[in-house]
């Protein structure tokens, strides 16, 4: 018994085959555990002799979150503002080292390296040991009283968040690395002869950033922003999922599931308005 | 050079002369600005290096900023033996390095399809692997605990490999879009080639295709061991039998027993005044900088490729 499948069938099954690996493992450790973790959103888990048991509650956790957790609501808003505040800081910072590593210099190559260096040192536990020993942040500012020296010109209330934030930017800094290397790839993938006419017809450097860099570097900086708002998920300071880790250790499965969906959903809505932004952006140039 | 030689001809001698010391300054400007921002970002790696041959004297005595006054190894040689080194290191191999060079070759056939293929349902596939790449780990982690207790996974490798193999595991969607990226690239003819000279799909796959795609593997393989070896999320999840800790896990066990010797001895301000406190924190940064020895030791030798390989295997596409 032999089948004769059609050319088509037979290239759709071909690739069916290549993809079922991922297919099997999506719906073994993601739909299925998405779809589960709604369901315990709104139900009691208890553990009984024979296994879990889950009791409707409704809408009950999610209340909770927001009325009863004093903790929760907290540190979902300082995760998000950190978020806001260290995508676009760790972007331009990017753009700004992948331009100063794009020229043709001696010491290239090494440069490159030490930019990349954060990314193997100072993640996970090496950093967060950093950070308890106080090497996370370089003092440049704290150092030399600049405190004392400015609080005559800026108020303090203003001036002691502003050099935090400063001396926080070198953590900021040490997360660009991979962020780095893609605005450096997009970068030399733009053909010189289109700055060389520029400067032709009298662009200024500033005026052929704009004019060439950015635009053509658009689809890099989805990329990017994507990448940082992942990245920031899986910081080793992310309060919120210390949070929901904390809870789910203390066995309130329900209810950290319910925790985590909330957070899912306000980190979809800012994606969804990064992808909305870029399309509109990107199909503005057509 | 040519170029600039011939205008030498015609402009006024006093304008290229200034037109050079700009261009010196500009230079000068650029490599101040690169030096001044690599040690920036040197900061922590000198950090833990200059603190973990620190002994408690070298802390107190104030004309010591970076380098100690003798060079002694005792805190590595004491964190050595607290980290229990060679268990956890092991350890620490087995739910990295094992899962990256499985995620490798899984991702490579799985974004080989993507890629190449084109079938009912491909787009939404497609979207589903990115979105699988955008959901945050806290969402399904109370299900995915649930479910890996029920196959026993708990405090063992297959929890880390068994996602790994389908394509799961830590970022591997990201993985998935790498090698998608990277096959798209290819010229058609290969397969068509291949096809001609008789091949089926799976052997122009293993032999022609997988085989190109050496950078998009180099990609994937250092990141994913990079990625995993600094991961603390899934051991702290998964690992949860003390005695089958690995690296980093470890190292925060003897970071908490340091604090709580330090509560229970003495008081923690007299304690910080003796200096015992600093003497643990050397300790700890002695074993901060063994846990990633591993990953900067390869660090230090395939770094061109860790750089050359994210430019080559075009990422940064769309």
């Amino acid at each position: 018994m032999k089948f004769r499948l059609s050319m088509r069938i037979r290239h759709f099954l071909e690739g069916y085959i290549f993809i079922s690996l991922w297919v099997i493992g999506f719906s073994a450790f993601m739909a299925i555990p998405l779809g589960r973790s709604l369901y315990y959103a709104f139900h009691e888990l208890n553990v009984t002799s024979d296994g879990l048991k889950a009791t409707y509650v409704g809408w009950k956790h999610f209340q909770e979150a927001f009325t009863i957790d004093v903790k929760f609501p907290s540190r979902l808003i300082s995760t998000i503002t950190s978020l806001f505040l260290e995508v676009p800081l760790i972007l331009i910072f990017a753009i700004f080292i992948a331009m100063l590593l794009n020229r043709q210099f001696i010491g290239r190559g090494i440069f490159r390296g030490i930019f990349f260096l954060p990314v193997i040192v100072s993640s996970g536990a090496v950093l967060q040991r950093l950070q308890s020993d106080g090497g996370d942040s370089l003092p440049i500012f704290s150092q030399y009283n600049l405190f004392d020296v400015l609080r005559n010109v800026i108020p303090p209330e203003i001036l002691r968040p502003l050099l935090d934030v400063l001396d926080s930017l070198t953590v900021v800094m040490w997360d660009s690395g991979v962020q780095i290397l893609i605005f450096l790839a997009g970068l030399q993938a733009i053909s010189v002869q289109l700055y060389e006419a520029a400067k032709c017809d009298g662009a200024t450097p500033w005026e052929s950033f704009w004019k060439i860099t950015f635009p053509l570097l658009m689809p890099m900086i989805l990329v990017n922003t994507l990448f940082s708002i992942v990245n920031s998920f899986t910081k080793r300071d992310n309060l919120v999922m210390e949070y929901i880790q904390s809870v789910f250790k203390l066995s309130k499965f329900g209810y950290a599931s319910a925790l985590g969906w909330i957070y899912f959903i306000i980190i979809f809505a800012i994606i969804g308005a990064v992808f909305y932004i870029f399309r509109n952006k990107m199909s503005e140039r057509g | 050079m040519d170029k600039s030689e011939s205008r030498l001809h015609y402009r006024p001698a006093g304008q290229t002369l200034r037109k050079r010391t700009s261009e010196y300054a500009n230079k000068i400007f650029h490599y101040v600005l690169l030096i001044s921002l690599s040690f920036v970002f040197m900061y922590p790696i000198l950090y833990l290096i200059s603190r973990s041959m620190m002994q408690p004297a070298d802390l107190a005595d104030a004309t010591v900023v970076w380098i100690p006054k003798e060079l002694s190894f005792s805190n590595f040689i004491n964190v050595f033996a607290e980290l229990k080194y060679t268990e956890t290191f092991t350890r620490s191999v087995m739910n990295s390095l094992v899962p990256a060079m499985i995620q490798t070759f899984t991702c490579a056939i799985v974004g080989y399809g993507f890629a190449r293929y084109t079938f009912p349902g491909r787009g939404i596939l497609l979207a589903l692997v990115l979105f699988t790449f955008l959901v945050p780990p806290q969402t399904i982690v109370v299900p995915l605990f649930i479910l890996f207790n029920q196959f026993d996974w708990i405090n063992s490798y297959l929890a880390f490999w068994i996602p790994a193999i389908l394509c799961q595991g830590l970022r591997g969607s990201l993985f998935v879009l790498i090698y998608i990226q990277f096959f798209r690239g290819l010229p058609g003819q290969l397969e068509e080639a291949a096809r001609i000279d008789g091949a089926n799909a799976f052997r122009t796959f293993s032999r022609i295709m997988f085989p190109l795609a050496r950078p998009a593997m180099l990609v994937v393989f250092l990141f994913s061991l990079v990625w995993h070896w600094n991961d603390m999320f899934q051991p702290g999840l998964f690992i949860l039998d003390t005695t089958k800790f690995n690296l980093t896990q470890q190292l925060s066990v003897i970071y908490g027993l340091g604090e709580q010797e330090l509560t229970l001895g003495m008081g923690g301000s007299t304690a910080g005044m003796i200096g015992v406190v600093p003497s643990q924190g050397n300790r700890i940064m002695a074993g901060a900088l063994l846990t990633i020895l591993p990953m900067l030791i390869l660090y230090l030798f395939t770094q061109r490729y860790f750089v050359e390989s994210v430019e080559r295997a075009g990422i940064a596409g769309d």
